[in-house]
């Protein structure tokens, strides 16, 4: 969320990836932070346990979010 | 009313009137001294003495007295006890004499026969300053300026214990108010000034004073001369290295525990010998609990918030021992990690609670070395290596075993580093028929990075059982043990 707020800061549209039960950490970070909305993308629960195929998997519905995160900013203005 | 809050006022007008030049006495009636003293302060009127009363104003009767009911000349000139004759020249103090004693009395003020009817010498009676109906709040007066943290005032009919938790500032046991004379007097254990930044609190990266260490330290349960040591841990939590933020973010218990180094371990009471990681010291219990307390309520580090743990552990709400320095045969872990011998240092390590290791049987360093590992082995899981560090203390029976055959601390741990080389097919993924373990290792390896295993020694005279305290991930990514010396007055 640092590194998030660092890069935005700077003008580098930022998202990050994380898994659904980091929701709560995310939300209280953001607070912190005064962020107004966070640009996460969220994906299934758990990871550690996931093989080569589900992370595959797991990483192609991300993609089209994360994209829509990085881009938001050129088409919203 | 419960007050963590109180306006301070600044330092009373009144002790900017003190007298720069001449004599000073401070009496109160209150004080049989004061009262046998009585007649000779109309003879130091002759001399343009200045005469404080703490108590009454009209005492001694026939002298012209100054009003110090409010103990602002008292408090200003540092009066411990009354009588007190004071010699001031150019406002500063130059001569002091304390209680009555004829001849210094005549020697400071210059008048021959001064108190010829007097026996020579009376001790005198504690200042009013020191009343401790009053104390707190002349401490304030004084001293109250220099707290800056916002003030919170509770309701009269309020909890104080109820109210602190539903702030959210405790870990769910109790915490002690901070009012001001509570953080007035725990800023009384450190020279260093309360706006000094001692930190940059992870995970929310908010500075910290040593004003806010104060507080939390007082809502721990500190006494006064713990907080260097607080200080010296924060210091050592909030650098990169030993990387607090991920720690408190990390999904595994692990917590930042404190072991205390060094002379002041013994001078403030930080137990080394039994029960050395259990409860019933006030410096162990209160110590690790000050460090967590200004990682939530300065950092935000909240458990269910950025604070991930799935189970936690009790280390987590405060964590802290001493090294047996002066009852271990081996040099101190200190000196390993560049502490000068005879300075006083924390190592902030990340810890979980304790897991004991019985050997009751071994007599030999071999045997007892090849049940240390076996148990050290356990550390995170025991097919993975190496992955998270860890604390091994060895308690004064065990210890005695390797210093009894010639090993020192070098020889001990390069043996425990061979016992702990690990060969692949041991922990390679699906050996012994569990899925947890390394991905297709080759070569043996060690259970622990280098540096990645700490050795202290503590606990009780009595019992063949050491603890194993595991860590967290080691090194980048993870936690790295940080030392730092303990800055004392």
């Amino acid at each position: 969320m640092h590194d998030l707020a660092a890069l935005e800061a700077d003008g580098v549209t930022a998202t990050f990836v994380a898994s659904t039960e980091f929701v709560a950490a995310t939300d209280a970070q953001a607070r912190a932070l005064g962020f107004a909305a966070v640009p996460a993308v969220y994906v299934a629960h758990p990871i550690q346990d996931r093989t080569d195929a589900e992370m595959a998997a797991l990483a192609d519905e991300a993609l089209p979010r994360v994209l829509a995160a990085v881009t938001r900013g050129s088409s919203e203005s | 009313m419960q007050s963590v809050t109180t306006t301070a006022s600044s330092p009373s007008a009144a002790a900017q009137d003190l007298p720069a030049d001449g004599l000073v006495v401070v009496v109160k009636q209150d004080c049989p001294t004061c009262r046998l003293v009585a007649p000779v302060l109309g003879a130091l009127d002759a001399v343009d003495a200045v005469v404080y009363s703490q108590d009454d104003p009209a005492f001694p009767d026939g002298v012209a007295v100054r009003d110090d009911t409010a103990l602002d000349a008292s408090t200003a000139l540092g009066i411990d006890v009354v009588p007190t004759l004071l010699h001031r020249a150019g406002g500063a103090e130059t001569a002091r004499v304390e209680g009555w004693d004829r001849d210094r009395w005549r020697e400071l003020s210059g008048v021959a026969d001064l108190g010829a009817e007097l026996p020579e010498w009376r001790p005198g009676c504690g200042s009013r300053t020191h009343d401790p109906a009053v104390a707190d709040e002349l401490l304030v007066r004084a001293r109250g300026h220099l707290l800056a943290a916002r003030r919170v005032e509770l309701a009269g009919l309020e909890d104080e214990a109820e109210a602190l938790y539903d702030r959210g500032w405790t870990d769910g046991l109790p915490v002690v108010a901070p009012t001001p004379p509570r953080v007035l007097r725990m800023l009384a254990g450190t020279t260093r000034a309360p706006d000094e930044i001692v930190a940059v609190v992870p995970p929310n990266l908010v500075p910290a004073t040593v004003e806010k260490v104060a507080i939390n330290a007082v809502l721990a349960g500190c006494r006064p001369e713990y907080l260097p040591v607080v200080l010296a841990a924060m210091e050592a939590a909030c650098t990169p290295e030993f990387n607090a933020h991920g720690l408190t973010a990390t999904t595994w218990g692990a917590g930042p525990a404190v072991l205390v180094h060094g002379p002041i371990a013994r001078r403030i009471g930080v137990n080394a010998g039994g029960n050395a990681l259990g409860q019933g010291t006030r410096a162990n219990a209160t110590i690790g609990r000050a460090l967590q307390l200004v990682i939530r309520n300065v950092g935000g580090g909240r458990p269910g918030e950025v604070d991930r743990a799935t189970l936690g552990q009790p280390g987590k709400v405060g964590l802290c021992f001493a090294e047996d320095e002066e009852g271990s045969p081996w040099e101190p872990l200190s000196a390993s990690r560049g502490v000068p011998p005879g300075a006083s240092a924390v190592t902030v390590f990340a810890a979980e609670g304790p897991r004991g290791v019985v050997d009751q049987i071994s007599r030999s360093p071999e045997s007892l070395a090849r049940s240390l590992a076996r148990a050290l082995l356990g550390v995170g899981h025991p097919k993975l290596a190496p992955g998270f560090d860890a604390m091994l203390v060895l308690a004064p029976e065990h210890v005695a075993v390797f210093a009894e055959a010639g090993w020192d601390r070098a020889r001990f741990g390069a043996e425990l580093d061979a016992l702990l080389l690990r060969p692949p097919e041991e922990l390679a993924r699906g050996a012994d028929g569990i899925d947890e373990g390394l991905a297709g290792p080759t070569q043996p390896q060690p259970k622990f990075r280098p540096g990645g295993l700490l050795v202290a020694v503590a606990g009780g005279g009595a019992g063949k059982f050491s603890a194993v305290l595991g860590g967290w991930v080691g090194g980048r990514g993870g936690s790295s043990p940080v030392t730092r010396v303990i800055e004392e007055a």
